[in-house]
């Protein structure tokens, strides 16, 4: 079995495809984190709503396509609504209180996820363009799951290309490094925010159709796919794209060999990474703001 | 600080008057309610000693719960272990284990804390729901109550067992508030306030945290041997972030930092959570609405109500000193 | 003032600290002894308050250690060294907001006392616990103030709070970052004659921009530049330095105390 090449690609790209999911949901979490300094925790309740508008728009159009144009869409603008009706009345009471309003928010949205779409599993076909397989090292791979995998480089190209090489990207560099300082220097502060917000909020939707045909869409999907996120941002390190694709990466890595190699420990693992960043690092890998 | 309070000591003497009348003037149902609000106030209140008083917000506090429930539930019916002695045992289970978190976490403040402590729930969840051993997803039943019948006490009968409850829950009042009165809490409560100063006056703060968390495991966990006791029955639920949720719900409802608060507040959220429950399935969407609601509202929750009203009353009769008690400062 | 000579209480020997390629402290070395009143003054950016969060623990050092009263506390955290007797005070204020003078030299009065680890006495009623209280608050000129709220106090008033916090422990050594920072001609004054009347076998490492002060309460200087000790000396030898004037004093080399 360890000299399989075929087995251990596979692994490999099914690691790397996780590894995708996870930086989609955990990029806009830690840049919202860093920029805004609070934690959405509903972030994860968005990928679930990006799953389910999916799973609607895919069956009422007929094509998935239509279904991953769109259900970030829905996700961003359920975002913004959020945020302009909740999230920014908070800003005064400070970090912890929005933090709270969103766990409360965690609560809501699972209901009315049940409400609308029913409590049972609910799934999505992937499109027929890429339905089939393809041979690696002689296992036949999922070419959807090799999508996701260039969804997420291509999106991580983009998000760094914005971020590095653009005036907004720049905007947005500057009010994770000292906000107030940004500010002051007459940089438009909540209007990035806002579209940061939103942002964030499109990429945990797009995450969420994404995934809608290799996982199942059910209501609590949202929470159980927040644990790992979160501890993506805690390992990564607030507010920095590296951050997040470092933890990602790594957190994808070892979720999906730690359960070949230690299946009854697999899922133990990942918690005492997470342990140890937060002893001997808790600032985590690559935080982006500077000290102070 | 924790002062002795006239408005938490009536507050709590009279849910605990309140709690006994009705333990033996309550229909069956109201009876089971009484049980189960005793419970959530035990947890609420151990909940609000961390996060309240000792600044520790956490989000998985039903771990504890949970955790405590099944130690319990392990000892008596797969051991046969007596009812007090697994009480017991389940408390230094989770005193040990809140240890160590709190050991763990003390460098981790705000919105990490709450979401290392969200991970470690969410992880206690999972290893109890994928253990076969532990009945898994089912959970496991006919778990026993403690046996008072040596001092005439027939728990099965469920107006002692309310009423055993309330006094516990009393009794747990009492416990933290000896202890938030003493030169540990008012630590604690320091460390809340400003915990660089402190570190620089030469508190260990690694010790204070881990103190905390281990004080309120241990009675979580108590907390967890009674509901397995009042449903006969404990199942992974007991550790589901849902209930850490509720807990919190609680407590913040209740009042943060007020101790009798929380108390209320399970008293309730928790009659209002059935009431909802005979009309819909989704009571989860209301439990989040009072949530926003009352971060919305700002203030301290009922108590804070309560102790306005008070103010404002006793005020209105002869003036009264300030009592500038101003939340924790700069970010939680 | 107190004598110099005796006793060494605190030690500093060749600390180091770079971020980065930039060395904000550079092989810096202090010796206090027991009683000593010393100043570290600086153009800003020279590496004061670095210096004190190596001494005090708030910062590893790269290199070197520091010593009180003649343990080596180089690998402590802030709140072991505080239980070696090293207290200090921040430049901003870092009070218990929302509480009392009293509460907040009660806490300060109760963790020195060893009090906190009590779980069965309420310390603000302990006899020790009120008399410290009342005597720091003596010291730092608050008895009037001691049931005001922290919120209720004017500027002053919570800077002399926070130099009675860091005196509640009953320190050996005391670190005052910029006590008098922000405050008026009129505060200042009073804080240095409320200094002068601490206790003689208290030692005290004192960082300040005000010239006055220093000259007033000083019995030795030690001038820091780009993190490096580049003068020491009396106030009298630092007064008559070319070097210090140049680097430091600039256009203040007409002034005459």
């Amino acid at each position: 079995m360890f000299l399989d090449i075929g087995f251990w690609g596979v692994q490999l790209l099914n690691a790397l495809q996780f590894s995708m999911l996870l930086f989609l949901l955990s990029v806009g979490l830690t840049v919202i984190f860093g920029l805004m300094n609070f934690v959405n925790l509903a972030h994860g309740s968005l990928y679930a709503l990006g799953a389910f508008a999916g799973w609607t728009l895919a069956h009422a159009s007929g094509s998935y396509w239509v279904a991953l144009a769109f259900a970030p869409l829905v996700t961003a603008v359920v975002g913004g609504l959020l945020y302009v009706t909740l999230i920014d009345r908070l800003r005064s009471a400070g970090p912890m209180n929005q933090v709270l309003v969103t766990f409360g928010l965690i609560f809501v949205l699972l209901d009315v996820f049940r409400f609308a779409w029913g409590d049972f599993a609910l799934g999505i076909d992937a499109p027929s363009l890429l339905a089939g397989t393809i041979s690696v090292g002689g296992e036949a791979y999922p070419v959807y799951r090799l999508f996701i995998i260039a969804l997420g480089l291509f999106v991580m190209a983009a998000l760094w290309l914005v971020l590095e090489r653009t005036n907004v990207g720049a905007m947005i560099r500057a009010g994770v490094d000292n906000g107030d300082m940004a500010a002051c220097l007459g940089m438009n502060v909540e209007g990035v925010f806002f579209v940061v917000f939103c942002v964030g909020c499109a990429l945990a939707g797009l995450a969420g159709v994404v995934a809608a045909p290799i996982l199942s869409v059910y209501p609590g999907m949202g929470i159980e796919f927040l644990i790992p996120t979160l501890i993506v941002v805690v390992i990564g390190g607030l507010g920095s794209l590296r951050g997040a694709i470092a933890g990602a990466l790594l957190v994808g890595m070892l979720q999906t060999f730690g359960k070949v190699i230690a299946p009854h420990l697999a899922s133990m693992m990942v918690y005492v990474l997470l342990a140890g960043v937060l002893i001997l690092r808790p600032q985590g890998l690559f935080p982006a703001k500077s000290a102070g | 600080m924790f002062r002795q309070d006239r408005v938490r000591s009536t507050l709590a003497l009279a849910l605990l008057v309140a709690g006994a009348v009705y333990a033996y003037s309550a229909s069956y149902f109201g009876k089971e309610l009484l049980a189960e609000i005793a419970v959530f106030a035990i947890l609420a209140m151990s909940l609000d000693f961390l996060a309240g008083f000792a600044g520790l917000v956490t989000l998985g506090h039903a771990a504890f719960y949970g955790a405590g429930a099944y130690v319990y539930a392990v000892l008596t019916v797969n051991h046969g272990v007596a009812a007090g002695f697994a009480m017991l045992a389940a408390a230094a289970v989770c005193a040990i284990a809140g240890w160590l978190i709190g050991a763990v976490t003390y460098r981790v403040r705000g919105i990490f804390l709450i979401m290392a402590t969200l991970a470690f729930g969410q992880m206690s969840y999972v290893y109890i729901f994928e253990n076969r051993a532990l009945g898994g997803d089912d959970g496991m039943s006919g778990v026993p109550r403690l046996d008072l019948s040596a001092i005439g006490i027939d728990l099965s009968n469920s107006a002692n067992f309310a009423f055993t409850l309330v006094l516990i829950a009393g009794l747990t009042y009492v416990l933290f508030a000896w202890l938030l009165s003493s030169g540990f809490g008012q630590a604690l409560v320091g460390m809340q306030r400003n915990e660089q100063r402190m570190r620089a006056l030469g508190l260990p703060v690694l010790r204070y945290k881990a103190a905390a968390f281990a004080i309120a495991g241990a009675i979580a966990g108590m907390a967890g041997t009674l509901g397995a006791q009042h449903n006969m029955f404990v199942s992974p639920d007991y550790l589901h972030w849902t209930t850490s949720g509720l807990v919190l719900v609680l407590v913040i409802l209740g009042g943060l930092e007020s101790l009798a608060g929380p108390a209320l507040g399970a008293a309730v959220v928790i009659a209002l959570k059935h009431e909802i429950s005979t009309y819909t399935v989704h009571w989860a969407f209301f439990i989040g609405v009072f949530l926003i609601v009352a971060v919305l509202a700002g203030g301290r929750g009922l108590y804070g109500l309560i102790d306005g009203v008070v103010r404002r009353f006793s005020r209105s009769k002869s003036p009264e000193p300030h009592d500038g008690d101003d939340r924790r400062q700069g970010d939680a | 003032m107190a004598t110099i000579g005796g006793k060494v209480m605190l030690e500093a020997r060749g600390l180091s600290k770079h971020f980065g390629a930039l060395a904000v402290t550079n092989g810096v070395s202090l010796s206090l002894a027991a009683g000593e009143r010393h100043a570290i003054i600086g153009p800003n950016g020279a590496g004061k308050t670095t210096l004190f969060n190596l001494l005090s623990g708030e910062l590893a050092p790269d290199v070197g250690s520091v010593i009180i009263d003649g343990t080596d506390v180089g690998r402590l955290p802030p709140d072991a060294r505080a239980r070696f007797g090293m207290s200090r005070s921040f430049q901003k204020n870092n009070l218990f907001a929302g509480l009392s003078v009293r509460e907040n030299l009660g806490l300060a009065a109760m963790v020195g006392l060893g009090l906190s680890r009590c779980f069965w006495r309420s310390p603000m009623q302990d006899a020790e616990v009120v008399r410290r209280i009342e005597v720091t608050a003596g010291w730092v000129n608050l008895e009037g103030l001691l049931e005001a709220d922290t919120g209720d106090l004017s500027y002053g008033a919570r800077r002399q709070l926070e130099v009675g916090l860091a005196l509640a422990e009953r320190p050996k050594v005391l670190l005052l970052d910029e006590p008098t920072s922000g405050m008026s001609p009129e505060e200042t004054v009073a804080m240095l004659d409320m200094l002068k009347e601490l206790p003689g076998n208290l030692t005290m490492l004192i960082i300040e921009h005000d010239m006055d002060l220093v000259y007033g309460i000083a019995e030795r200087i030690t001038v820091l530049n780009y993190g490096e000790v580049v003068y020491e000396g009396t106030p009298e030898e630092v007064r008559a330095s070319g070097e210090v004037r140049q680097i430091y004093l600039g256009d203040w080399a007409d002034r005459d105390a």
